[in-house]
């Protein structure tokens, strides 16, 4: 049984030229809540190196719960998911929190910044737990910062920062230890329209710069920005559009 | 993860609690401080008793009465060693000087126009009073109205006492002599090592002619003086033997001995003996106020576990960040230990320099010079440390097993 799985991930790999970014195969997820709750049901999506997808769906669809294992902070039912090669369902826990710290980038709708952390320290806490030293991972924080214009803001708290400008740190902070996949999930929900322009402009900057994204949106406008929709309804995906080009 | 950044993280946040991370160390400061109050406290009360036996007493062996059924060295003051009985001693092998010592009862001292009341006056011989121990002047002699002081009495009047200085002794008779000072000591031979404890006025002068207390020997069938306690120089080299001899008189026909009620124990003791016999009865205090400190310390562990927990729960949404951009579970476990450990460190940090502020508060009190016990500094914080990390411990791990995803939902 592991053998034909094993030669089912390992066809698509030798026929494409790169192999996708991220993998989610027949994946399912099953809660316990007082009765068994279906979020996911043998879900499979392929998101290739360089694309940039949305996924859409009502609240309960199983948008989030996809997200989690594909950043690899929960682990399905059954099925596989792999991000950049590595098998993040599998893995054990401890190997899961190094693929979040190097592989992985979150943006949250809540920005979730270290509140006690200047903007610099908080870009580099992925690489504090990947080992890097003080003076590299500042270093790198402070290039991160700059690339989406807060050079001058590295030693504001969070406290002091507006919502948008916290975005942006919480951006810096996804790129940091440069990962094969940016999650972001409701990117745009806690800030106001135009502040949420700025940050889909970044995004679309990203992508430009070849950069994998999966972002997690309910609003139309926002997942337009991306290449493919994927509509998420009752843990099954409905259907994948096709956006024109942006 | 780097050991530094989980120093600083925990040095923030115990910095955005300032008072309630105070509070929770006081438990550990009070069991640091005790401790460290007694073992300063003992270590000086040992310093300044060995000290006073020195090498120049090395050789002294104090005989005096004691009740059988008593530990340690409450003495019986009754006169009961005879001047028979001082000769017998001085014969012993290896005995290079006996020193007898006796109380006078004199209810003031008066200088001038200033009476000084509670002075202790004790009865000796010359050769009590060495050279090295003369500050001023010199002693005094046999058979004469003179006298000696130590330094507290000397500058215990309005104008300091010197050699030369009179001063009039009032018996509790009403009588009144006087009396010339011949020098000032700073202690003088064959003293007990308790009896420096005090440092009290003290007056020296000599067995005749103001020593009166006599009793019949039983071996010279005549009235003689009597002494309460004898001191007896022997040679360093043979204090052991010269000690065995002594107790052997003392338990054979020694007038000390019929004299003696029954159950008084005649005990000739070396100055090592007082040593052990202090180190003990300071070991037993230093034991039980270590105790106390041991339960301060187990409360102080209660306090940081309880505000490492609510740490842990306020924290919780931090830790889920932590976990999502790549912290592991030991990752966590760390950075709460190292928070629990800095807040032992801090309250051993505040508990040593109050404990040896208060054990110098205590040494000066008991007039004896303030030594340090740096070994139980050091215990001391390392105590504090560990207490810390030990308190942590449940707490970290808790916060190590949070789920991320429920940890980035809490509020």
């Amino acid at each position: 049984m592991s053998e034909t799985a094993a030669t089912a991930t390992a066809a698509p790999t030798a026929a494409d030229e790169s192999e996708p970014t991220v993998v989610v195969d027949t994946v399912s997820k099953h809660y316990t809540v007082g009765e068994q709750v279906t979020a996911l049901d043998k879900v499979s999506l392929t998101l290739p190196t360089g694309s940039y997808t949305a996924i859409m769906g009502p609240s309960g669809s199983g948008k989030s719960s996809l997200l989690n294992l594909i950043g690899g902070l929960d682990t399905p039912s059954s099925g596989h998911v792999a991000v950049d090669g590595k098998p993040v369902s599998t893995a054990s826990e401890d190997e899961r929190a190094a693929i979040r710290g190097t592989d992985i980038g979150f943006v949250f709708q809540t920005f979730n910044l270290m509140p006690r952390l200047t903007a610099v320290e908080n870009v580099a806490l992925p690489l504090v737990f990947d080992g890097w030293s003080r003076a590299e991972r500042l270093n790198r924080a402070t290039d991160r910062l700059e690339a989406v214009g807060l050079g001058d803001r590295t030693d504001h708290v969070p406290s002091e920062l507006s919502g948008g400008q916290r975005q942006r740190v919480a951006i810096a902070r996804a790129l940091a230890p440069d990962p094969a996949l940016i999650l972001a999930d409701e990117p745009t929900g806690n800030v106001d329209t135009d502040t949420g322009a700025t940050v889909l402009d970044i995004f679309d900057e990203l992508h430009a710069a070849g950069n994998t994204i999966l972002l997690v949106t309910h609003e139309r406008h926002v997942a337009e920005r991306a290449d493919q929709i994927v509509h998420i309804t009752d843990g099954e995906i409905g259907s994948i559009e096709a956006t024109g080009e942006a | 993860m780097d050991g530094r950044e989980g120093l600083r993280i925990a040095v923030r946040s115990v910095r955005a609690h300032k008072l309630r991370s105070a509070l929770t160390v006081v438990g550990i400061v009070i069991g640091i401080a005790s401790v460290i109050t007694f073992a300063t406290f003992g270590a000086s009360v040992q310093a300044e008793i060995i000290g006073d036996i020195g090498d120049s007493n090395a050789g002294n062996i104090y005989v005096f009465g004691t009740p059988s059924d008593d530990e340690g060295f409450d003495r019986v003051l009754q006169p009961v060693f005879t001047d028979a009985d001082l000769a017998a001693i001085g014969e012993i092998d290896g005995v290079t000087a006996v020193l007898p010592r006796g109380s006078i009862q004199v209810t003031s001292i008066r200088a001038a126009n200033q009476t000084l009341a509670r002075s202790q006056v004790t009865a000796t011989t010359p050769e009590s009073i060495t050279a090295g121990s003369i500050v001023a002047g010199r002693s005094f002699t046999s058979g004469e109205p003179e006298v000696v002081v130590n330094e507290r009495l000397a500058t215990g009047f309005s104008e300091n006492l010197t050699a030369g200085s009179t001063l009039t002794l009032t018996y509790p008779d009403g009588q009144e002599r006087p009396v010339t000072v011949t020098g000032v000591v700073n202690g003088t031979r064959g003293e007990l090592p308790v009896s420096n404890f005090a440092r009290q006025p003290r007056l020296y002068a000599p067995i005749d002619p103001f020593y009166e207390a006599v009793v019949e020997s039983p071996s010279a069938g005549v009235r003689q003086r009597a002494y309460p306690q004898v001191t007896v120089v022997s040679d360093p080299r043979r204090t052991a033997e010269t000690r065995e001899s002594i107790e052997d008189y003392l338990a054979g026909d020694a007038d000390a001995r019929q004299l003696s009620a029954s159950d008084t124990e005649l005990v000739a003791r070396s100055g090592s003996d007082f040593v052990d016999e202090i180190s003990d009865v300071i070991e037993r205090i230093t034991r039980f106020v270590t105790g106390i400190g041991v339960i301060s310390l187990v409360v102080g562990a209660i306090g940081i576990a309880n505000v490492m927990l609510v740490s842990v729960t306020e924290r919780t949404r931090e830790i889920g960040i932590m976990k999502a951009v790549g912290a592991r579970n030991r990752d966590v476990m760390s950075i709460f230990v190292i928070e629990a450990a800095l807040l032992g460190t801090l309250g051993s940090l505040l508990g040593v320099p109050l404990g040896l502020l208060v054990g110098r508060g205590a040494a000066a009190y008991a007039d004896v010079t303030f030594a340090l016990a740096p070994d139980w500094i050091a215990l001391a914080v390392v105590v504090g440390v560990v207490v810390g990390i030990v308190a942590g411990l449940y707490p970290a791990w808790r916060a190590a097993r949070i789920d991320p995803i429920d940890a980035l939902r809490h509020e």
